[in-house]
This record gives C-alpha cells, sequence and structure tokens, in this order.
C-alpha cells in the first residue's frame, strides 16, 4: 500500500480517537464541575479545566487557570481551535477524504455526515447539536459509529492495521497525558479527590467495578488505567493491541524496530503490574512510557511511511 | 391538494411549453408527446410537481452525505460545497439513435488517434497540404518532447468524450473533442444510482441499458495497453490531490477499478522505470492513467515549476516502461483549431464519410473569414482555442455592445488564438424547477469512450442541462446541472443486456439446523430433549 496513505489512515485513526477522547473528558469535567467538590473531599485526583487544557494541549505555558467558558469554546466546536473535538473531526473528514477509495464508503458517510452535522450547514437539515452535553454525546456515539463500521466493513489489510494503530496510539497517549495531569505525585496513598470522576471521565468506571475489588482511590486506579490488560483504553491493552496491528501491517516484523520496541514495552508493563505492590506510585512509569511512545511514532513514520511524516507538521500536539 | 384537483382536469404536461425554433427531445412541436417519450411522461405525471420537489430535496440530502459535491466559487471568494445537480428528468434516447451515434463517434475517435499517431510520426497529413504544420506546431498543446515515441498498440486516446450537441432541426453535431483528461463518468453512474432510489418508478415502463461497466472497461483497457512481461500490471489513477475539483472522480474511478490513487509524491523515477512508495518499499508502475495535463507531469520535460509532476517520467515512457494514459501529446487533437479539420481526417485516414457533423467553424487565420466573422460577431460564438470548460467563450447574441467591441479587439490582434462557429440552438428537455414544475432547459451530451484493443462507448454518457431558463451554458461550473442519460434497450443481440433464460429457482435448504427465525428456541428444545 501507498506509504501517503497508510500515514493518512494512521491519522484518520489518531484523529478519530482525539475527538473521541476529547468529548469524554469534557462530557466528564462538565458534571464534576456543575456538582462541585464535597466538603470533606481530599486532595487527590485534580480535575478540572486548567487540567484539561494543559493534557489536550490547549494551555499556554505560564496561563491564569481557565474558565469554564474558554475552556469549552477551545475543546468543543471551535474549528479554529485545534484542540477541539469539531477540529479534529473536520481533520478526519479531509483525511477520510484523501483515503476514500480505502476505507468503506459507509466509513467515509459517516464520518462526512458527522463533519457536516457539526458545522451545521448540512443542508440536508441536520441540525448540529445544542450545548456541550448534547455535542459531545454526538461525537461519542458517531465515532463509536465510525469504529464500528470500520470492524464490520473494512477489510482486515494493511490499511486496517495502520487505521488501528493510530487509533490505540493516540488512546494510548490520552490516558497517559490524564495520567501524568491530573495525578498528583508523592501523596498519600488512600486519597481519592476526583479519581471516581475521573473514571467515569474516561469511560471506565463500570470496568473498574467489575475489575478491582479495591475503593476509587487515586492510586488502583492510576494502576487500572495503566495496566488493566482487560480494559481496552489501559496503556497496556493499547500497547498490546498496537503490537499486534503493526506486526499484522509489517512484512517482515522480527526486523522492525517499532514492533521490536513495543514487545520490549508490553513486556516491560507486564512486568511492573507483577511485580510493583498494589499502591505503588506510576508517575515516573508513566513518563518513561510516553517517551517510548513518542520513539515509536517516530520509528513509524521512518519504517512505513516513506518520509512522508517528515514533510508533513501535524497540527495535533 | 390544490395542485392534484388541478392536475386531475388539466394535466401538467400541459403547462409545459416547448421553446419554438429549438428541438424538444420530449414533446413534439405541437406540445404532445413523443412517442417514445408518451410513458414517461405519465410516470412524471403520477408523481406531479410535488412528489419531484420532494425526491430533490431527498436527493441533496444524500449527496451531501456521500460527499458527491462539486465546489463552486462563492461571490465571496472561498469556495462552498454544493450537492451536484441531478435533474430527477432522464433524457432518452432510442436504441438505434444510439447506434448510429455510436458508430460516428468511434469513427472520430479512430480518426483523431491516427492523427496523433502521424503528428509526431510521419507527418502525412501535413505533406498532403490537408492540415497546416504551422497550426500543428503552434498549439500549445503541441508536444516536441514526445516526437517518434509509439505508445504500445499505438492507441494515444485511450480515453475520449465527445461534446455533441443537437440543432433545431434535432441532427446531432459534434462541438468539441476532448482527448486530454474528460470529466465526469464518474457522475453518469453514480446519477443512474441516485435515480434508481429516488424516482424508481420512472423506470417502469423502460428496459435502460446500464452503464456501471464504465470502470471495468477502463481498468481492460489500461492493463491491454501495459508494458509488463509477467503477472498482471501495475495500474495506477494519478491525481494532482484532493485540492483538484474533480478529486471526487479520480478517487471514484480508483476506487471502482481497484487500484492506487496517487500523488506525485507517492510516484519515483529510478533508471527509466516508474515506481511508486509503498509501506514495503518502491513497487513498479506499469500504466497510469493521469488526471493532469502535459505541463505538469514532468518538470524535466515541460513546465520547470510544476510541483505536480514527477522527474524523468518522460523518459521511462520513451524507454517503454510505461504506459501513459491518455498518451503525452494528444492535446493537439482536440485542440478548437483542429476541430475544424476532423472530417477532412476522417476521409484521409480512414477513407468513410463522416457520420457526425461538425458544427460551422470560421478560422480566423483566413483574412476572409475573418472579415466575415468581425461583421457578424454579434450572431457568432467565439472561443479560445487551447481552454476548457467553457473558459472565455463569447456567445454573440447574448453579449453586450461592450463585450463584443473587446472581443474584436483581441480577435483581430491574436487572429490564430481564437476561432468563431455558429450558434447552435441548443436541444432542450423538460427540467423541474425548484417547486417541481417542468420547464424546458437546453442540453449537451459528452459520451464516453474506451479505446484499449476496441473502442466501447458507455451507452448515454453526461448529459449537462444549463438550469437557468434560456442559457446555453452547461458547464458545472458556472451553474449546470446534469441528467441522467437513457439508452433504450431495442432488441438487438449487441444491445441486449440480459440473457433471456427464465430466472431459476432459489435452491431448496432441506438439511439447514436452524431452518427459520426461532434457531434460538430450537436450539434450546434440542439441548432439553
Amino acid at each position: 500500500m501507498l506509504a501517503r496513505i497508510a500515514h493518512e489512515l494512521y491519522w484518520l485513526g489518531r484523529n478519530l480517537v482525539r475527538a473521541e477522547f476529547t468529548a469524554r473528558v469534557v462530557d466528564g469535567v462538565f458534571q464534576v464541575e456543575l456538582q462541585g467538590a464535597a466538603a470533606d473531599a481530599t486532595p487527590g485526583v485534580v480535575l478540572g479545566w486548567s487540567e484539561l487544557l494543559a493534557m489536550l494541549g490547549g494551555l499556554e505555558a505560564g496561563a491564569v487557570r481557565a474558565t469554564r467558558e474558554e475552556a469549552l469554546q477551545q475543546l468543543t466546536l471551535d474549528p479554529a481551535a485545534p484542540a477541539s473535538m469539531r477540529a479534529a473531526i473536520e481533520r478526519s473528514r479531509e483525511g477520510a477524504r484523501t483515503v476514500r477509495d480505502v476505507i468503506s464508503a459507509d466509513m467515509w458517510e459517516a464520518i462526512n455526515t458527522s463533519a457536516l452535522t457539526l458545522r451545521g450547514d448540512g443542508g440536508g437539515g441536520w441540525l448540529a447539536p445544542g450545548g456541550p452535553y448534547l455535542s459531545c454525546q454526538y461525537v461519542k456515539e458517531r465515532v463509536a459509529l465510525i469504529s464500528g463500521l470500520a470492524e464490520r466493513t473494512m477489510l482486515r489489510d494493511e490499511a486496517k492495521a495502520f487505521l488501528d494503530a493510530g487509533s490505540y496510539m493516540e488512546s494510548a497517549d490520552m490516558v497517559l497525558r490524564i495520567l501524568r495531569v491530573a495525578f498528583p505525585v508523592g501523596d498519600d496513598a488512600s486519597a481519592s479527590g476526583q479519581a471516581l470522576a475521573l473514571l467515569q471521565a474516561v469511560g471506565g468506571f463500570q470496568a473498574f467495578r467489575r475489575a478491582v475489588p479495591a475503593p476509587p482511590n487515586a492510586r488502583p486506579v492510576a494502576r487500572f488505567l495503566m495496566f488493566e490488560r482487560a480494559y481496552p483504553d489501559s496503556v497496556a491493552a493499547c500497547v498490546d493491541s498496537l503490537h499486534d496491528a503493526l506486526e499484522a501491517a509489517d512484512a517482515s516484523p522480527r526486523n522492525s524496530e517499532p514492533v521490536l520496541r513495543l514487545s520490549r514495552m508490553a513486556a516491560d508493563l507486564d512486568f511492573q503490574r507483577r511485580t510493583l505492590p498494589d499502591d505503588a506510585e506510576i508517575g515516573a512509569t508513566c513518563e518513561v512510557v510516553q517517551q517510548e511512545l513518542e520513539r515509536v511514532d517516530k520509528d513509524l513514520a521512518e519504517r512505513y511511511f516513506a518520509g512522508a511524516a517528515r514533510e508533513r507538521r501535524t497540527t495535533v500536539v | 391538494m390544490h395542485m392534484t384537483t388541478e392536475a386531475s382536469s388539466a394535466p401538467p404536461e400541459r403547462a409545459y411549453e416547448p421553446r419554438p425554433s429549438f428541438h424538444d427531445e420530449l414533446f413534439e412541436d405541437d406540445g404532445s408527446p413523443r412517442p417514445v417519450a408518451a410513458a414517461l411522461l405519465e410516470a412524471l405525471k403520477r408523481l406531479g410537481p410535488d412528489g419531484l420537489g420532494d425526491a430533490g430535496h431527498r436527493r441533496d440530502a444524500i449527496f451531501l452525505q456521500q460527499g458527491i459535491t462539486f465546489e463552486t466559487i462563492g461571490e465571496d471568494g472561498p469556495s462552498r460545497e454544493r450537492p451536484f445537480p441531478l435533474d430527477l428528468v432522464p433524457r432518452i434516447l432510442s436504441g438505434p439513435e444510439w447506434r448510429t451515434l455510436k458508430q460516428g463517434l468511434a469513427q472520430r475517435i479512430r480518426a483523431l488517434n491516427h492523427f496523433v499517431d502521424d503528428v509526431y510520426h510521419g507527418r502525412e497529413i501535413v505533406r498532403e497540404g490537408i492540415v497546416p504544420w504551422s497550426l500543428i506546431a503552434g498549439r500549445s498543446h503541441f508536444a516536441r518532447a514526445v516526437h517518434g515515441i509509439r505508445p504500445p498498440g499505438g492507441v494515444y486516446c485511450h480515453v475520449a468524450g465527445c461534446d455533441l450537441v443537437r440543432d433545431s432541426d434535432g441532427t446531432w453535431k459534434v462541438l468539441e473533442d476532448n482527448v486530454r483528461t474528460p470529466s465526469g463518468i464518474s457522475y453518469v453512474l453514480e446519477n443512474r444510482v441516485a435515480m434508481a432510489r429516488l424516482v424508481p418508478d420512472l423506470f417502469n415502463a423502460y428496459r435502460v441499458r446500464p452503464v456501471d461497466q464504465y470502470p471495468q472497461l477502463l481498468l481492460a483497457a489500461l492493463r491491454s495497453v501495459a508494458p509488463s512481461a509477467d503477472s498482471e500490471a501495475t495500474v495506477v489513477v494519478w491525481t494532482p490531490g484532493p485540492m483538484n475539483s474533480a478529486y471526487f472522480e479520480h478517487a471514484f474511478l480508483a476506487r471502482q477499478m481497484g487500484v492506487e490513487l496517487v500523488e506525485a509524491s507517492d510516484l519515483v523515477v529510478r533508471d527509466e522505470v516508474l515506481y511508486m512508495r509503498t509501506t514495503r518499499g518502491l513497487v513498479r508502475v506499469h500504466a497510469v492513467y493521469r488526471r493532469l495535463d502535459d505541463d505538469f507531469i514532468d518538470p524535466l520535460e515541460f513546465r520547470p515549476d510544476s510541483m505536480l509532476g514527477v522527474p524523468g517520467l518522460v523518459r521511462a515512457y520513451r524507454g517503454g516502461t510505461v504506459a501513459i494514459a491518455n498518451a503525452i501529446g494528444t492535446g493537439v487533437a482536440d485542440d478548437k483549431a483542429i476541430y475544424h479539420y476532423v472530417p477532412e481526417m476522417i476521409r484521409y485516414y480512414l477513407g468513410e464519410e463522416p457520420l457526425l457533423e461538425n458544427v460551422r467553424t470560421y478560422l480566423l487565420t483566413e483574412p476572409e473569414q475573418l472579415e466575415h466573422v468581425l461583421a457578424n460577431i454579434d450572431r457568432l460564438v467565439v472561443k479560445p482555442t487551447g481552454e476548457s470548460g467553457g473558459k472565455g467563450v463569447l456567445i454573440g447574441p447574448t453579449a453586450t455592445d461592450e463585450e463584443l467591441a473587446k472581443m474584436a479587439i483581441a480577435v483581430r490582434a491574436h487572429p490564430e488564438r481564437w476561432i468563431a462557429q455558429d450558434v447552435v440552438k441548443l436541444s432542450t428537455v423538460p427540467t423541474a424547477g425548484h417547486d417541481g414544475r417542468l420547464e424546458p432547459r437546453h442540453v449537451d451530451l459528452r459520451p464516453f469512450a474506451v479505446f484499449g484493443e476496441r473502442i466501447d462507448i458507455v451507452p448515454g454518457g453526461l448529459t449537462r442541462v444549463a438550469l437557468e431558463e434560456g442559457s446555453m451554458i452547461v458547464n458545472s461550473s458556472r451553474g449546470g446541472g446534469s441528467k441522467d442519460t437513457w439508452v433504450l434497450e431495442d432488441g438487438e443481440a449487441d444491445d441486449r443486456a440480459e440473457s433471456q433464460l427464465p430466472d431459476p429457482l432459489p435452491p431448496a435448504l432441506p438439511d439447514l439446523r436452524y431452518g427459520g427465525w426461532t434457531g434460538q428456541a430450537q436450539q434450546q428444545q434440542q439441548g432439553r430433549c
């Protein structure tokens, strides 16, 4: 397959997940903030608009704390703000237009209508959903629809593998960002703060409840998001899936640097999961994993995208 | 409600008035339906203006959803995506009528192909004194770089589209040849799909010949000219990129043919062989269906500032390692100044009489004709020779005095850059307005031919329609729409699309374990016993 097309597919996967994740956390923070913190809340996980902007790359260094309006505008429907979910959907559409002959027609139509609806000028009677809650809900549903269509209608070939690789990479990256921004370093092990809200924001609350008997304190939650392979959005699960996707796409995976690197990461994550005590602090691990993933991203561009990545600038921070 | 009561007493087609002195394709001059169109008009009457209007709204929604759009430049600058304007009233061509057109087109394309070959080789036609050499060599599309190169099979014009029009007496005439990169075929296919979805009732009384074989014809033609000794040839479609207005069509064709859609950055020439960059290294390319002009394809041979080109491509082409469709240099044959000579070419190369007429054309390089044109400029159409897409065309009868005066100056200054033609009174076909009522609108027809081992022409083609009342400008970039074009089956053997065998019965499936819907309950019952 063409290197340029593989590159577009990879970024299509990333942009779609980026849009969905943004929608989820914006919705989560919106809920938390409306309710206000409980009076007896212990300091622990902090989840506010500034954290969100810091995480998604909309906050300039040294800026004052962001207000809700600013954050909502930057993260939801402003097409000019690169971190907004609408911008991510628009980028997906541009990407999908380029790879229209590779993805299925159903998928293209789903992506196209999503973008047109968010624009609100579809002309075909599509109304942009009103308010942050509905628009976040809309984006979540549409991305679920699009990925469902990808599963059901795309040939499981290289193209699908690169699309998947992009989405796993983005998922892992997003979870790592949230872990590094929202989880405090070095406080006491039983602090909970807004850990529960955060779980809800990333959509893992029920999964956590079913998988982990511990109370939703900061550390078990962090551990769950990092190591729980049975939870599809955890870093460990994403690394595994990313590894599998690239292995499938590569003609000679045993000589492929990104595949080898991912395989080492997966083993390392598993090792840590088994050896670290339950309430260990994992901030440092997050940092290392994130740096490793960045290297994988560079390897990918070198090995598969024929330098296409070098010429293009990417708007995603 | 009011509409229907009116319709029952007075049929809506009575409100339809064919424009006097123009040929209407569905109605006779006296306003009665032509025999071939009677059933269609009956079905339209049943649908009514409201039904037609509703279907129009559904059409726009579906086209937007599928991204079947084109971009228009708004008055404020930035382009806007609009659904491709398909008119829901089809145009009908009878079987015999189409057969004549088809033969005429094939003849014309064969002659044009001979002409291209001749221009870059022996130049017999010049020596015979039929076409002046200065005229050929002076064309901007004349490509010196490909002199002496003969592509596989001697085919240059793999894909051709001629613009046909119908004059006031109903005769077909060729208005323009297009043997560079004619576009519009994707709309022909999409229009048919959309029509079958939106207004299936219109098809009831007709057997319409299918059009969807085009991509396979094109792929077969490209494969047949590809210089590959071993396995299947690698064919690609080369697009200038997503910003191109016809990008939809490029992607459509690549998808339908199941081949890669490449941009210049994907292609590279090494040692006179063309490759594409893939995730697994370089892969050789045998045939390129390119959708950009000669000027841009190779910065080493043509425009050095082209960012869309592949350096070294012409060298690979000359080396015979890659087929390019259409061949480089074909633009010399569809130049508007060359158009005048096409009937002569047919006589000279094929020894046949042309089956399709040209529109009367005046060459402004001849002083006598120039004077005649300048004296009658308000009654003629003046066109620039090297342009396409209706750019720079002046239609005398509708132009202002100022425009006419300006044109006269331009023509006098550079007579070789212009030609003049008689105004053709384009035929009309009923077309649904915003309210679903039928009005006569002018149309042309662009059939698409594929030249591989033989010439295949898709039944019908793209009918373009001017949506403004009285307008004769049908280009979609300037407010034109399109119509589905029906070529009817007439029982001739080579026209039949389906076999005459009775429908086969599906096999019965008595050995299935869970025959019906209730599989789960059946399984539970079986588990119990």
